[in-house]
């Protein structure tokens, strides 16, 4: 590889101070540092540091993020593959345009927005769709805040939630009906217009009206939803990877499934007419992706471990409640919405306890 | 307060317990600054021949905490820029030990003993445990906390010393007693059953004065500000509490029994670079020069004057072993550069977090360079500083409050009781800074909230 970072030092003048391109620097500096880990070295004491940095991180992310995208593109079709890049490239260049503005490097967190974003959003969303909402989600979502680190939202659900309420019909009917026998739809590309394909309704929809899908569906992922949100087996295997790296924390996961599981057990004690077993509310929709994929996004949730707990709780919670006594069949989006808003009041309660622990230590 | 924190780094370059005498070298850099002392009092003359255990400076700030000649030899006190040069070494000789001070050895009380370990060089040992100076001599402290641990990367080994100098440990410890009157005395060690533990607790069985304190052998819990507040002594007290190791118990043995100045040290020397970590009984000047050539295995290395997570880096300026030295740290710089690392595997990479695949090997120690390993970025509120610190602060939340120059908040996280330990800056994904923040915004908060407590005459 000698004679790459010859090439990189061969043209690194341009983009320095003076240079022709010294605009894209930023650039210039990420594709470098994404190739060859930055000749850096320590200053200060400690003179030695961990491995982890924040591009294993996100990647971290992106790798267990990798079963949900397999097993989409298998059940929903090569599609899939345009809506992420289509999500990569939008959202990369807002993210460009402000390193460049900024004077900044550009950010690693933009690798996991730009690919969380594709996989909540229904497969045979037109792709303009998925652009405008990428780019909306991370220029309100994070930039504005400013940057990676700073934003109170998560930008992916900024991006969903915005498309949700501009273009209601597009977000709640492009769904792709999955094809199970082997090679799935894996070798097809399915538009909206291709209407054999297109399905009418998700299995919450579907259940309001009654009509229960089968657990191992769920579980396997062949029903309709969300790109990524459908396979429970997936995500839940992708989720605990992410749980064991102590790339997202547990408390988080545990304590938004466990209040989800508690309340919908006593719930569907009640009424269980009405309010489907708890299981089946577990593995359907996107709570399981929500709850390890996008309640975890550490800058969104609180810090503290006592604010993660209750973070979780509430959107373990509100999940529920909007799925069953509301008109919206899928609740996960805004209650973890509702999660990052409360986030850093929760935070302050919890550190104004910790502090006055701390107050009396000697 | 419980222990709490902690990680331990698994570096190679461990010392064995193995200890090479050095010969003695023919000139002795001697530096008037170590990490806790300035000795700017001269007592000596450009020229003259000094006796072995002979005062060449003091330390007015430091209750006059002498620099002692380790051997004889002629001053030269201008060739090198503050250091005290000692030519024309003579080679050790047991006669020729300095008897200027005209202390009988039959003192009895603890204070004048006290004096004593302070004029023939033991005193240095000693280390107030909450502010890591120098304790006052004359003040009896309200408890001893005694440690044979050095948990950071790489220190001396205590044990492998308590082993060698079992009958001199013992003795230290009747000798330590003296200092003191009633005090408790806390002999730390590790909490894992070994033949050597057993050892000395069977020997101290009748020795009311003297508490065991267990402790899992994870870095920081060797610091002496984290045993003192996990044993409940508080702190700003009038007594203060001493903190001792295993070489400064060697030390206080030596001082107490035969009433000869201590001149030698015992310091380790280890880390990655070094071809055969292990001790190296030398005495303080030996010139560093000498000490490194031969002994590093790379070209660019960097020598560290401490421990590998706090210790500094010695400049081409420092020319010898300062007096205060327990050991040096060598790591290579630098200096390749990996191509795609953050998306390989990480077979050969120890980390905080579990997401490299050192996981699926058995235990192995990591070949570490300077390498800062990563860009610095946003704080990305992982919280993995949180979960090592020892003191029980939120180095995150710290950080963001300095970030938004919010000095008085920070004084209300307690920025205070950080021990200064590294680990925060060790574990950030972000590559953040969080240890020098601290340091430097706990100097600036004494500066500017509290300008009066600092300087007292105002």
């Amino acid at each position: 590889m000698k004679f790459l970072l010859k090439i990189f030092d061969k043209n690194r003048h341009h983009f320095e101070e003076g240079g022709k391109l010294r605009l894209f620097k930023p650039v210039f500096d990420a594709t470098e540092n994404f190739h060859f880990s930055p000749a850096t070295r320590t200053i200060f004491a400690p003179h030695l540091r961990d491995p982890l940095d924040v591009k294993r991180f996100m990647s971290t992310v992106i790798v267990a993020l990798a079963p949900c995208v397999l097993l989409a593109v298998y059940f929903f079709g090569l599609r899939v593959l345009a809506v992420i890049f289509v999500s990569y490239a939008a959202g990369g260049i807002i993210e460009v345009l402000f390193a460049v503005v900024r004077k900044e490097e550009i950010n690693e967190g933009f690798l996991v927005t730009g690919l969380l974003f594709p996989l909540i959003l229904p497969p045979a969303i037109p792709l303009w769709m998925v652009a405008v909402g990428v780019m909306f989600g991370v220029l309100v979502g994070k930039e504005l805040f400013g940057g990676t680190g700073r934003n109170l939202f998560n930008p992916a659900l900024v991006g969903r939630c915005f498309l949700a309420i501009a273009y209601p019909k597009a977000m709640s009917s492009n769904w792709i009906n999955p094809v199970l026998e082997f090679p799935g739809r894996m070798t097809q590309y399915v538009t909206s217009l291709n209407t054999d394909a297109i399905s009418a309704a998700t299995p919450l929809a579907l259940a309001k009206q009654g009509n229960w899908a089968g657990i191992p569906n769920l579980l396997f992922g062949n029903v309709s939803g969300s790109i990524g949100e459908t396979s429970a087996i997936a995500i839940i295997a992708g989720g605990i990877f992410l749980l064991f790296t102590r790339v997202a924390n547990w408390r988080t996961v545990v304590g938004t499934l466990g209040s989800f599981a508690a309340l919908g057990f006593v719930m569907h004690l009640a009424n269980p007419q009405i309010f489907g077993p708890v299981v089946w509310h577990l593995l359907a929709g996107g709570l399981l992706f929500g709850a390890f994929f996008m309640a975890t996004d550490p800058v969104s949730s609180p810090i503290t471990n006592g604010g993660k707990w209750i973070y979780g709780t509430i959107i373990g919670v509100v999940t529920l409640l909007i799925r069953n006594l509301t008109g919206y069949v899928e609740g996960v989006m805004f209650a973890i919405l509702l999660g990052n808003i409360a986030a850093p009041i929760l935070d302050e309660i919890i550190v104004k306890i910790r502090l006055r622990k701390l107050k009396n230590e000697r | 307060m419980k222990l709490r924190g902690g990680y331990n780094i698994l570096l190679k370059g461990r010392p064995n317990s193995e200890e090479e005498v050095l010969c003695d070298p023919e000139i002795l850099y001697l530096p008037l600054q170590s990490p806790r002392f300035n000795f700017s009092e001269l007592c000596v003359e450009d020229g003259q021949q000094v006796a072995q255990g002979q005062i060449l400076a003091k330390d007015p700030d430091n209750f006059f905490v002498p620099l002692l000649a380790p051997r004889v030899g002629t001053v030269r006190l201008q060739s090198v820029e503050s250091h005290i040069v000692l030519e024309n070494i003579e080679q050790k000789s047991e006669e020729a030990i300095a008897d200027s001070k005209e202390i009988s050895v039959q003192e009895k009380s603890a204070e004048s003993k006290r004096k004593k370990l302070l004029d023939y060089g033991a005193w240095q040992f000693f280390y107030d445990a909450f502010e890591q100076s120098l304790p006052d001599p004359a003040k009896a402290p309200q408890a001893i906390i005694l440690s044979i641990l050095r948990l950071e990367p790489f220190g001396i080994n205590g044990d492998a010393i308590v082993q060698n100098n079992l009958p001199d440990f013992i003795a230290g410890l009747e000798k330590l007693q003296s200092l003191i009157e009633y005090q408790p005395v806390y002999l730390v060690m590790p909490d894992t059953k070994s033949e050597l533990t057993r050892y000395v607790r069977e020997k101290i069985k009748g020795k009311a004065w003297v508490e065991f304190m267990e402790v899992p052998l994870r870095y920081p819990f060797d610091n002496f500000t984290v045993l003192a507040r996990s044993l409940g002594l508080k702190r700003g007290s009038e007594n203060p509490v001493w903190g001792i190791r295993a070489e400064g118990l060697l030390a206080v043995n030596k001082v107490l029994s035969n009433s000869q100045p201590y001149t030698e040290r015992i310091i380790s020397f280890a880390g990655p670079g070094v071809k055969i970590p292990k001790h190296l009984k030398t005495v303080p000047g030996y010139p560093i020069d000498q000490l490194i050539s031969d002994r590093v295995t790379c070209e660019e290395t960097r020598v560290i004057n401490g421990g590998i997570l706090t210790g500094e880096t010695v400049t081409k300026k420092t020319k010898g072993i300062d007096s205060e030295c327990s050991r040096f740290t060598v790591l290579c710089e630098h200096t390749e550069r990996e191509f795609m690392g953050f998306a390989m595997p990480g077979f050969g990479k120890h980390s905080y977090s579990n997401s490299f695949m050192s996981l699926v090997r058995r235990k192995f120690r990591e070949n570490i360079t300077t390498d800062l390993r990563g860009e610095q970025r946003p704080c990305v509120a992982c919280g993995f500083c949180e979960e090592v610190c020892p003191a029980g602060i939120m180095p995150h939340f710290i950080h963001k409050l300095l970030y938004q120059n919010e000095l008085e908040e920070v004084e209300k996280h307690r920025i205070d009781l950080c021990v200064g330990c590294g680990l925060c800056s060790f574990v950030c994904p972000s590559k953040l800074e969080l240890g020098k923040q601290f340091s430097d915004a706990h100097d600036l908060i004494r500066e500017e909230l509290h300008p009066q407590s600092s300087e007292p005459e105002e």
